[in-house]
């Protein structure tokens, strides 16, 4: 085996053909799969990230804030008041409330799970002559956690209502 | 209980996960410690 | 799981024997208290089991990136550039990246009980599916083709780099308003809103999570070990074969 050094212009017939442009592909790899990562990453921040920075408007700056615009779909959050909740077959009706300011929202449908009065909510929708006609809500749960006593439960009707009175 | 699909679904998922992870590492292990002698393995 | 613990496997010891069946222990009770002991929440109801589930893997994803990092600063820094941080390193992140997928995976069971949907792109679920897919991507490059060296060196960058997103994932429901509840436990305030056998049962997941953790990093690790061993093994052998050929000729 001939293992003295060769001149640029006399490659080993080892680095030759394939095993070059796989040594090439080795020494690539790495950008490349960095460089798709980081690609990712950018669609992902630009894309997904920035319309979920401040998921959401408060009730209190709809037509206020930028980006809060009565003219555009909007995510508003808020809590559903108290005695205001109205079910018929098709439509639900509760007004919402957020630091002293409220609007009626009516959702086509059931919101269903755990959707009750005294909630935090975040629905989706627009503004339509005064009112949020909303196609979609989610609940938007606090990081409080308390046993659920049934006494109490069925004297206030509203688990989340029971709650926030203490 | 209520919406029992999704809780035994995440203690499933969860609890499955690990074990299929264990199972496959100790297999691993077995496969690829026949050729190694034991002043390797440094934990013996 | 308690074959797992009295078999005798290649990578076991009497330590991770006494570690898995701890392990299991402690597994055993936050499934039953999990799903049996403790009390519903006065307003997500059952669904609120998850939760014992869903938050250990989280916080055990977090520790596994973040040892990820310490090791990976370990083997930068250290003189002697010991391959043993750079397995614990690999190791840590495979296991965290299963209890990320975990994580995931429960919380979408959990968001689509509680919010009424599977997923939404809001800043908490946004940036965790970053942090995951980031790991994802770090894993790819351990397999890179090269030596043990480049693999390690390679590895440690990313993994220093990864870990910053942590506190943004952590603190991304303070800093944006988010879908995602705030934290419970490790909040700013310090005031923790959980009744005691919730509490209670949250902290044995935690611990329990923690003791599988170390039991699969363990024996990942040494499995780890006992492949490089084999592949350097295989690389003498190649060289052997190959000077031998050329002795011949």
């Amino acid at each position: 085996m001939d293992l003295s050094p060769r001149p640029p212009d006399q490659p080993d017939e080892t680095s030759r053909g394939s095993s070059s442009g796989a040594r090439a592909r080795r020494r690539w790899l790495p950008v490349i799969i960095l460089s798709l990562l980081g690609v990712g990453g950018i669609v992902i921040v630009t894309q997904f990230l920035t319309s979920a920075i401040d998921y959401y408007c408060n009730v209190d700056e709809i037509g206020v804030r930028e980006g809060c615009e009565t003219t555009s779909r909007l995510r508003v959050q808020g809590t559903v008041e108290q005695n205001s909740l109205k079910k018929t077959e098709t439509k639900t009706r509760f007004v919402m409330t957020f630091n002293d300011k409220s609007i009626d929202v009516v959702y086509s449908g059931d919101p269903g799970g755990v959707f009750q009065e005294c909630i935090a909510v975040v629905a989706h929708g627009r503004m339509v002559e005064g009112v949020f006609e909303s196609n979609r809500i989610e609940v938007k749960h606090s990081n409080e956690y308390v046993e659920k006593n049934t006494e109490r439960f069925e004297a206030s009707g509203s688990a989340a209502c029971s709650l926030a009175q203490g | 209980m209520k919406d029992a699909g999704f809780i035994f679904g995440s203690y499933l998922v969860t609890l499955g996960s690990m074990v299929v992870f264990a199972l496959v590492t100790l297999r691993r292990g077995r496969k690829s410690s026949g050729g190694v002698s034991d002043s390797d393995k440094t934990w013996l | 799981m308690s074959q797992l613990v009295t078999s005798t496997s290649a990578t076991g010891t009497r330590a991770t024997r006494v570690l898995g069946l701890l392990a299991i222990l402690v597994m055993l009770w936050v499934v039953i208290g999990g799903l049996v002991f403790t009390p519903q929440d006065v307003v997500q109801g059952e669904s609120v089991r998850i939760m014992y589930v869903h938050v250990p893997s989280a916080w055990i994803a977090y520790l596994a990136f973040i040892l990820t990092a310490v090791a990976s600063a370990s083997w930068l820094i250290g003189k002697k550039h010991s391959m043993g941080f750079d397995r614990f390193a690999g190791a840590s992140a495979e296991v965290g990246v299963m209890f990320m997928a975990i994580t995931l995976v429960t919380g979408s069971l959990w968001g689509r009980l509680t919010w009424g949907e599977f997923w939404q792109w809001d800043p908490r679920l946004t940036t965790t599916a970053f942090l995951f897919v980031t790991y994802l991507g770090y894993l790819a490059v351990r397999r890179l083709e090269g030596s043990a060296e480049q693999r390690a060196r390679r590895s440690a960058i990313i993994a220093l780099l990864a870990v910053l997103e942590i506190p943004l994932v952590h603190f991304s429901v303070v800093i944006w308003r988010s879908l995602h509840q705030g934290a419970t436990v490790l909040n700013p305030s310090g005031d923790v809103k959980l009744d005691d056998l919730m509490l209670f049962t949250l902290f044995s997941g935690v611990v329990g999570f923690t003791l599988v953790f170390f039991w699969l990093v363990l024996h990942r690790q040494r499995t780890m070990l006992l492949l490089d061993v084999v592949n350097r093994r295989g690389l003498d052998t190649a060289i052997a074969n190959r000077r031998a050929e050329g002795s011949t000729n």
